[in-house]
């Protein structure tokens, strides 16, 4: 992991959920739409109520790079690593980034199913990112 | 919904060299290229009652420069937080403060150290601390070669856009820069040399990407009537939009882009802009398209409505864009050739052809210009100008 992430006041909670290792998106209390990433208003019916709800952890992969360029130092001894924008299957307008756990970049493509895999930092810095494997279609 | 059309006019333009490393203070970038533009247009400090730019806490605001140059008194300025897709509604900005009587003469100003100062995207500097970042600089992402590669890789997904189809757009760029002593880059290159450079971020190359650029350049808005006594002929603001844009929130505004990579903001503000100035693309005879990387180039052509969304890559491949093509774009080399100053350049360039002056790569005969910031990607608005030559 090369910066951890900084959670604002609304995706707390997500980020602790994740910390437990916990796919969670909010619910809207008014509409029942699914949302993410967090935020305190639903924009479809305006409601203030929400709860957070898990998901399955399985999505498709929408789009992805490989990046090749050093950014900054600590990506020199990760680089070329892919970054995946994956569709959840709880909904098309659901979408999570994340590394590649497992498998070759070369098998990337449009629509291929992944599961989410938690990965803790390591030494205690109470961090945990979400990456996704592929696997196997469900029927 | 004619708003602003042709109220207000560009009646000077200015720059400083590009480079690398320029050695001087973006103040000092800034001073230049406003005093360029002034003496471009027979105006002098004492002539500006007005200032206007954009940065991302990497330049000098209004409030430095004007004291520094000496500017008798500042009756308006617009300190835009923001990067290359709001750089034209700086100038759109500055119209609106003309037309309303706020101001009479708005110097708007780009002055960057791009490459030896600030460069996009980090050199060891952190990301900006923005609402998406969270989610994204865990993974290593959070530059803009990489947002856009992710854009464009949904792109070559949904309509099978070719690296040769963005390469065309490279090679043809560096072909309009041959002809603009004032590019970054001069020497030609083929198809091979762009399918030989490295990746930055797949499936984007080296050669996909802008030249982070040490500059400035400035242009003069006052009003028409006042812009045809000047010394240069007016090229009139006719049209202007822009706008905020979607993101990867779900359900978020939808209509036309929400959550698809593959339509920028730009489809949204495109009619409105049009409809103020009167015109439609078929109106249009140069086009000035936010090229900071080739992938943007592409999207834009559908966007504003020049081919069918998907035909992006194959218009762009069949020699369209060039001087002598249906749609010339990039006339000076764009931001991958000439240099970057985040947008204004465009505007400049634009004047230019209008004005007739734009020397070996002029494009004959042009009157109306469409110029354009970056057209959004995650969390990113755009901003657009159409500008007409006034006769
Ligand atoms: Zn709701």
């Amino acid at each position: 992991m090369m910066i951890p992430p900084e959670p604002d006041r609304d995706s707390a909670p997500w980020w602790e959920a994740v910390r437990r290792h916990e796919l969670t998106v909010q619910r809207c209390g008014g509409c029942g739409a699914l949302r993410f990433p967090a935020r305190a208003v639903c924009n479809r019916c305006r409601s203030l109520e929400y709860e957070w709800t898990p998901v399955a952890g399985t999505g498709r992969v929408y789009s992805w790079i490989v990046n090749h360029q050093v950014f900054l130092r600590p990506m020199k001894e990760l680089v070329p690593f892919p970054v995946l924008l994956v569709r959840l299957d709880e909904g098309e307008d659901l979408l999570m980034y994340g590394g590649l756990a497992g498998g070759d970049a070369a098998g990337l493509r449009d629509g291929l199913p992944v599961e989410a895999v938690f990965e803790d930092a390591p030494d205690g810095a109470g961090a945990t990112i979400v990456n996704w494997r592929p696997r196997a279609a469900a029927p | 919904m004619s708003g602003l059309r042709d109220r207000t006019a560009i009646a000077g333009v200015g720059y400083t060299p590009f480079s690398k490393d320029s050695g001087v203070s973006t103040l000092t970038l800034a001073a230049r290229a406003i005093l360029a533009a002034l003496d471009d247009a027979g105006l002098t400090v004492d002539d500006v009652d007005a200032l206007a730019t954009h940065r991302v806490g990497d330049s000098t605001p209004p409030w430095v420069v004007a004291p520094a140059l000496g500017v008798p008194e500042v009756r308006w300025y617009l300190d835009q937080f923001g990067g290359g897709s709001v750089s034209h509604s700086v100038v759109a900005q500055a119209a609106m403060a003309v037309a309303a009587g706020v101001a009479e003469t708005v110097v708007c100003y780009r002055a960057i150290n791009a490459r030896s100062e600030f460069r996009m995207g980090g050199t060891g500097r952190g990301p900006a601390p923005l609402f998406d970042v969270q989610y994204q600089a865990p993974y290593g992402y959070f530059a803009p070669p990489q947002q856009f590669a992710m854009s464009a890789r949904a792109h070559m997904n949904a309509y099978g856009t070719t690296h040769e189809q963005l390469g065309a757009i490279a090679v043809g760029q560096r072909a309009n820069a041959v002809k603009n002593a004032r590019a970054l880059k001069r020497d030609p290159i083929t198809m091979d040399d762009y399918l030989a450079s490295r990746w930055i971020a797949e499936p984007l190359r080296l050669l996909d990407c802008c030249l982070e650029t040490d500059g400035a350049c400035a242009v003069v808005v006052t009003s028409r009537e006042r812009a045809r006594d000047l010394r240069q002929p007016p090229v009139l603001v006719s049209g202007a939009a822009w706008g905020g844009g979607d993101s990867f929130f779900s359900g978020a505004g939808s209509v036309p882009s929400g959550t698809d990579l593959t339509v920028t903001e730009a489809a949204r503000i495109a009619p409105r802009l049009y409809a103020m100035a009167g015109v439609g693309p078929g109106d249009i005879d140069v086009a000035e398209l936010y090229d900071c990387f080739t992938y943007s180039v592409v999207v834009q052509l559908e966007d504003y409505g020049f081919c069918a969304k998907g035909e992006g890559g194959p218009y762009a491949a069949s020699g369209a864009l060039a001087l002598d093509g249906e749609l010339p774009v990039n006339t000076h080399g764009g931001f991958l050739s000439e240099g970057y100053v985040h947008g204004i350049n465009h505007i400049a360039e634009a004047v230019a052809q209008l004005r007739g002056t734009a020397g070996d790569r002029q494009v004959p005969g042009a009157e109306v210009a469409l110029s354009t910031a970056q057209p959004g990607y995650v969390l990113a608005g755009t901003s657009a100008l159409i500008l007409r030559s006034d006769r």
